[in-house]
């Protein structure tokens, strides 16, 4: 073998073995895979107007307007609205998602024509509501593999009666047919395609074959002419191609553990917080190789947790207002602002302001010497 | 043939006239929870949708329309009045100018919450 073949040979390994960077796809997909997801991401990169379908309620006028930093399926600096009513004392169920009454997103912008016909800037929030929260926008990077797992591992993990009396609980949240949640702040959403389906709908006022109607502005039909483009305004297959980019999205790689990292991940599992943030979930079967049967350095269960008062906003479904879901910890290095609502600037922050059932965990990190709080945040820096 | 044209007119127009007089299929199903039954005007509004994108589907339920328990090993019909805000039920449905009007309802389980 020639020099330059065994350079060739090297390359390719390298190329091969690297970790994708962010926004790049899974390894191992198939040409047909690659190409959906090469055209899922045109249709994610797409900007839309008033007269392609956006609105006349919207968040923001494509996916990557939001989910753009550091590139498509990142975060951005966008924050959402998003208002429930919750009832402690009443009968039956105890949140009032506020439906009727445009909930539970209420978007921050309306087109040109809704704002002449309305005179509105965005839609108003009912008097009805008990809570208005700030959403910050979630990288959704490795999300397909999140979709992956089986709800039998996420149920495996929850105790919701305290049973081993550990102080954790883990609470399944489930959607209004029952079937378990897994996306969104609060575990609401059971898969990716709906969650995709739901942010067209929700997000950017795109009706698809899903999601076949526009979003009310506080309960009331749209009013005549401001809706021009007909429905659906985004095909069922445009919108498969967009989940398909989401889905083949690489998560991002953890970093090789320097030693201090590596008893950082120690620390980390000594004071608790691995009880919720579990480091790894398997995926299970599925049409996708690159899916199938694989570990996700997740660092989340899926499951919704009471975080104390300070944290609590809205309830959705079954989540009360306190209960979060455990938000996946990889792709960690890359935030800028942490928790639902990002008013945590550092992971530390982050820790320092977790309470309810991560009370404990919280208190032993605020115990730890200097060199394991250190080593702890040099493992978090890995994710 | 003013026969002819009588017939060609019935075939034409006959199924459609009754059509209009039978309740019309079932156009749509929708499955969610319960969010209010009124059973003085025998309505029920379900909460449903797809991630984010929640609806209200409002359901008309006029008396003899058939609703079975299924949560139980023995599935058995109840009445509007057994059915519950937080209840999960299949529906099927179909669209009249008054609005929805469901012709099966299936109560399948509960979001229980705390």
């Amino acid at each position: 073998m020639t020099r330059a073949a065994i350079a060739l040979v090297a390359v390719w390994g390298a190329v091969a073995c690297r970790a994708p960077k962010p926004g790049e796809p899974l390894r191992g997909l198939s040409a047909a895979e690659r190409a959906q997801f090469d055209s899922g991401r045109v249709v994610f990169d797409s900007v839309f107007t008033p007269e392609k379908g956006l609105g006349p309620l919207f968040n923001a006028n494509g996916c990557k307007e939001c989910h753009e930093d550091p590139v498509a399926g990142g975060t951005g600096d966008e924050v959402e609205r998003h208002a429930t009513a919750f009832h402690p004392d009443a009968v039956g169920r105890k949140c009032d998602e506020l439906v009727g009454q445009g909930g539970f997103v209420f978007q921050n912008h309306v087109t040109p024509a809704l704002h002449a016909a309305l005179g509105i800037d965005s839609e108003p929030i009912p008097a009805a509501a008990t809570a208005v929260a700030r959403r910050r926008i979630p990288e959704i990077f490795g999300f397909g593999l999140l979709d992956a797992v089986p709800d039998s591992e996420i149920l495996a993990y929850a105790d919701p009666e305290d049973r081993n009396h550990d102080g954790i609980s883990g609470r399944p949240n489930r959607f209004f047919d029952g079937r378990l949640g897994r996306f969104g702040r609060k575990a609401l959403v059971p898969t990716l395609r709906e969650f995709n389906d739901g942010a067209f709908g929700a997000e950017q006022g795109i009706t698809t074959p899903a999601v076949p109607t526009e979003e009310t502005v506080a309960g009331t039909p749209l009013p005549p002419g401001t809706d021009p483009a007909p429905d659906p305004e985004l095909s069922d297959h445009e919108a498969e191609l967009a989940t398909m980019f989401v889905r083949l999205l690489a998560p991002i790689a953890q970093l090789k553990l320097p030693s201090e990292a590596r008893h950082g991940s120690e620390v980390f599992t000594r004071i608790g917080c691995a009880q919720c943030h579990r480091p790894v979930l398997t995926t299970g079967n599925s049409p996708i190789a690159a899916l199938r049967y694989q570990q996700v350095a997740a660092y989340t269960d899926l499951l919704l947790h009471d975080m104390g008062p300070d944290l609590g906003d809205i309830c959705l479904a079954l989540a009360t207002p306190t209960e979060f879901r455990t938000e996946p910890l990889m792709g960690l290095r890359l935030k800028a602002q942490f928790l639902h609502d990002g008013r945590a600037k550092t992971p530390e922050q982050a820790i320092e302001l977790h309470a309810g059932e991560a009370a404990g965990s919280r208190d032993r990190f605020l115990a730890l010497s200097p060199a394991d709080r250190a080593a702890l945040v040099a493992f978090l820096k890995t994710l | 043939m003013p026969r002819v044209r009588l017939l060609s007119f019935l075939l034409c127009f006959a199924p459609l006239a009754l059509l209009a007089q039978q309740p019309t299929t079932p156009h749509d199903s929708v499955r969610g929870a319960i969010r209010t039954v009124d059973v003085r005007t025998r309505t029920l509004e379900v909460t449903t949708g797809v991630g984010f994108a929640l609806r209200v589907v409002r359901l008309q339920v006029p008396a003899g329309v058939p609703i079975t328990d299924r949560q139980s090993a023995q599935p058995q019909l109840i009445g509007l009045g057994a059915l519950q805000p937080g209840d999960v039920i299949r529906a099927a449905f179909g669209g009249r100018p008054t609005g929805f009007v469901a012709y099966t309802i299936e109560r399948v389980g509960r979001m229980e919450g705390p």
